[in-house]
């Protein structure tokens, strides 16, 4: 952590709230801890947060877990896995298993595209959860 | 508009509100056959033609005529999978498959205690879901489907419905689980919902009606046009292809009683007989004597589609006088309930005053009469209402067999009052029964279910947006003993020393009731939430600590890292940097001029690090700095700024959960869980720190210890829903499928067994 070319915190140039949660995936699939989730998963997903609204003034984020990485931007290596939409408190709630990813599916506040079977490795489990100071 | 182009699904057939792929005649169809009455069958014997992909047609308009637009975020679907598309169903059924890890882990995070089934086909799946959370009741796959759960849905269902009348609100069409309705129970929802609708919104018109019972309808899959069902029974258009194909397939080619014209003109004589049989009864007889696909489907697998009709016949006919003093008794009953109703709408609806005619015996019923009323009744209903709004095209026709079923409608006003009422006769497992229990109980009691839950849940936010979140309101417990104490700021304190956080919370909303400008108050009642896990809740009671003193530094880094965990980073940067500000001794670092209320992360850093050159031993800045350091992801920062904490207050149980926090949220769970340990050995009862040893465990994937932590914390606050939520996921990583329906219903006491510490 620090000052290293990838070290760079993506919540320092967003306001999201997924952004810091996806601060947290980054230390955690760059750890110990997130070996096993590569071996597991294997895919690169892209997420397309809105701030307020699934749609809108969306940043794109990457969470490639072939690599392990987490970075702003759109994938830099070809074509993700699979892309989904959010609004910015609906992925926290996904991520934190406040919302089902299904529920959310089905209620439109998810969308997807790409490989359904990529899709359906995106479960709340591999996101580590927030411990409150 | 001609009656081909309601056979061959032409645009104008489509109910208002509606887009014109999802109420096509052919979708009404496809839900009504294969959807409705086949789908139970379906799960009691293989179907032959109905089984596996051949459903397709069906699957297909799944999507688009039972996920209705409403839905919140479809306005944008280009190229992206929603749930109505066939790689969306590929999608919701992928979950289904359990022979993935993953997607199992994802299904059974969502979908707790199921029990492992065989893959279904493909329809059935799509709703598994749902279908699961019934028949935890009864079992899979086999035997009819239990009354007790669906009927509690649809009750539940059909109570908000009737909630819409007092809100004045739309009512949204809303997916609903498969509730195994049977073409009957379809067809009576259908007529009531339209007779009581047009009552109970009397006031609104009848457009408003209109919307409102097709949203009803939809949302229990009932076709709007019971005639549809029949009529599409025609030729078929090339825009239905697949479903042609798919009739191709299971049935010889279609002749019969075909023709548009010659099939209105049979109906239409049909109807004029009037002779009490049922309308689905006669339709089967006359196409079995005709050799038709309709004979075909008949035979196949129709069996008991026409038996259900037969039956209902049957349990018409078998409405004797003698039964008139127990229909006068349930009347009587209806009455009573609906009387509860404080609703002015409802008490003065017609409705309610047949019944209480009903229930005083100034209403007899013949049952003949009743009968050949209840038979064309509902047709009649529809129809006036068509009529009415001119959706087939308006009173053109003039042989119109609609305006016929009009003008029958009007000779015979008391109708639908006679059909309800012989059908309130049937049975105790009335529908109306059950509705007028439901709105007996009120809206509270019906919740049993994790899915009314969730479905009420589901209506609140897209009816009031997304309030919960910004909701910044405190909220107190509804029932407090700790009233009317004599002291119950003391009380409070105390019961915070001991450790009892929940009953401290109690103690001190009781105070800050008797005195809402108590800073103290607020301020204890927002730490007794943080160490309980609870940071909405802590972030709201500190606000108020605010407002009754400004400067409290407490309440200001309280506010800072509640706004931290919460992932608000603007509000937390602001409340750290007042707390300088605010600090009577560092205060002068901070330009008073105004502009610091623009500082940036780093400068406000920066001013932290200049008191701390000036106060190296004040712990509270290196207290601030970690958590400034972890809104900045910047952990290394953090952990070194709490540790230089720590040795300047060893015994503040906060910071060592706040560097076990710290830990944990940079991948070093294993020094968490001992940073934690250290916190609970000073404060047993810290809650926040059981709950995040938990995710400490958990982020090792080490999810049995995990479990342990999260039933210990929430064994001491049964209202974190973050512990729930993350007992849930770790369970079901734990492979504790069994378990997860006990997260469901919250029942720790089998958890706590199965999970002791």
């Amino acid at each position: 952590m620090g000052a290293q070319g990838d070290g760079e915190k993506l919540a320092s140039s967003s306001k999201l709230k997924s952004a810091a949660l996806l601060d947290m995936m980054k230390e955690h699939i760059k750890g110990p801890e997130g070996k096993g989730l590569l071996e597991k998963i294997g895919l690169v997903y892209q997420m397309n947060i809105g701030e307020k609204k699934l749609g809108f003034q969306e940043e794109s984020f990457v969470i490639d877990l072939k690599e392990g990485n987490v970075y702003k931007g759109a994938y830099k290596g070809g074509k993700p896995d699979a892309t989904f939409s959010f609004a910015d408190q609906d992925f926290v709630a996904v991520a934190t298993g406040k919302l089902n990813p299904q529920m959310a599916f089905i209620r439109g506040k998810m969308r997807i595209k790409g490989s359904m079977k990529a899709a359906q490795k995106f479960t709340p489990d591999i996101f580590p959860k927030p411990s409150k100071l | 508009m001609s009656l081909r182009d309601l056979v061959m699904g032409g645009a104008g057939c489509s109910a208002p509100g509606v887009g014109p792929s999802t109420a096509n005649p052919m979708a009404g169809l496809a839900d009504s056959l294969i959807g409705g009455a086949a789908k139970q069958q379906e799960r009691l014997r293989e179907l032959p033609g109905l089984a596996g992909p051949e459903v397709g047609p069906s699957s297909q308009d799944f999507g688009r005529s039972r996920l209705q637009p409403p839905l919140p975020g479809f306005e944008l679907d280009h190229g992206i999978v929603g749930p109505s598309g066939p790689r969306g169903q590929e999608f919701l059924q992928g979950f289904n498959s359990h022979n993935q890890g993953f997607s199992d882990a994802w299904d059974e995070a969502l979908r707790p205690g199921f029990p492992h089934g065989p893959p279904m086909g493909p329809e059935a799946a799509h709703f598994e879901d749902f279908e699961r959370i019934y028949s935890q009741q009864g079992p899979m796959l086999a035997g009819p489907m239990p009354e007790g759960a669906p009927q509690q849905v649809l009750a539940g269902f059909l109570h908000s419905f009737l909630d819409s009348s007092r809100t004045a609100a739309p009512f949204p069409a809303v997916k609903l689980p498969e509730l195994g309705l049977s073409q009957m129970d379809k067809e009576r929802i259908r007529n009531r919902s339209s007779i009581m609708a047009r009552h109970i919104f009397a006031d609104k018109g009848p457009m408003f009606v209109e919307n409102q019972v097709n949203a009803l309808l939809q949302s229990l899959e009932i076709d709007r046009n019971p005639e549809l069902e029949h009529r599409m029974h025609g030729p078929m258009g090339g825009a239905f292809r697949e479903f042609e194909d798919y009739w191709a397939e299971g049935a010889p080619p279609v002749n019969g009683p075909g023709h548009p014209d010659q099939w209105a003109a049979e109906f239409q004589n049909k109807l004029r007989l009037q002779n009490g049989n049922h309308w689905g009864e006669e339709y089967a007889r006359e196409n079995s004597s005709g050799g038709t696909w309709g004979d075909e489907f008949a035979q196949e697998q129709g069996d008991q589609w026409a038996e259900e009709m037969a039956a209902q016949e049957r349990q018409r006919l078998g409405l004797l006088p003698g039964q008139q003093a127990a229909t006068l008794d349930q009347t009587r009953q209806l009455a009573e309930t609906l009387s509860q109703n404080k609703d002015p709408k409802f008490q003065n609806s017609k409705f309610l005053q047949f019944v209480s005619k009903m229930s005083r015996g100034e209403l007899i019923m013949e049952d003949n009469a009743v009968r050949e009323a209840a038979a064309g009744d509902g047709w009649a209903n529809e129809f006036q209402v068509q009529q009415t709004r001119g959706a087939f095209g308006g009173p053109q026709q003039a042989n119109d067999w609609a305006s016929e079923f009009h003008r029958e409608q009007q000779q015979d006003p008391q109708g639908w009052a006679d059909e309800y009422a012989q059908e309130q006769a049937q049975g105790p497992k009335d529908w109306a029964d059950e509705f007028g229990d439901q709105v007996a109980k009120g809206a509270l009691d019906i919740d049993e279910s994790g899915w009314v839950d969730s479905y009420n849940q589901f209506l609140d936010e897209s009816r009031g947006g997304e309030a919960s979140t910004s909701n910044m309101d405190y909220k107190f417990a509804e029932q407090n003993p700790y009233m009317g104490h004599p002291a119950p700021l003391r009380e409070g304190q105390d019961l915070f020393r001991r450790g009892l956080l929940s009953e401290a919370v109690l103690a001190l909303e009781a105070e800050v009731l008797k005195n809402p400008n108590s800073c103290e108050g607020w301020r204890l009642l927002g730490n007794c939430h943080a160490e309980n896990d609870d940071d909405r809740q802590a972030i709201a009671a500190m606000l108020k600590a605010r407002e009754a003193d400004p400067t409290n530094l407490e309440v200001l880094l309280s506010l800072g890292v509640s706004h931290t965990n919460e992932l608000e980073q603007q509000e937390a940067l602001g409340y750290l940097r007042s707390w300088l500000q605010n600090h009577p001794r560092y205060g002068k670092l901070v330009p008073q001029d105004g502009s610091a209320e623009g500082l940036g992360h780093e400068e406000v850093v920066n001013m932290f690090r200049a008191a701390v050159r000036e106060a190296p031993e004040d712990a509270d800045l290196h207290t601030v700095l970690g958590v400034l350091f972890n809104l900045s992801r910047e952990y290394d920062l953090a952990i070194e700024a709490f540790r230089q904490a720590l040795q300047l207050k060893p015994k503040d149980y906060s910071l060592w959960n706040k560097l076990g926090a710290t830990q944990a949220n940079s991948a070093r769970s294993a020094d968490a869980v001992q940073a934690y340990q250290e916190a609970l050995d000073l404060k047993p009862n810290y809650v926040r720190a059981w709950s995040n040893m938990g995710i400490g465990y958990a982020n090792q994937g080490r999810y049995e210890e995990s479990i342990r932590y999260y039933v210990q914390a929430l064994q001491m606050n049964p209202m974190s829903d973050n512990a729930w939520n993350y007992l849930r996921i770790s369970l079901s990583c734990a492979g504790r499928m069994d378990m997860v329906e006990l997260v469901d219903r919250k029942d720790l006491d089998v958890l706590a067994k199965e999970y002791p510490l």
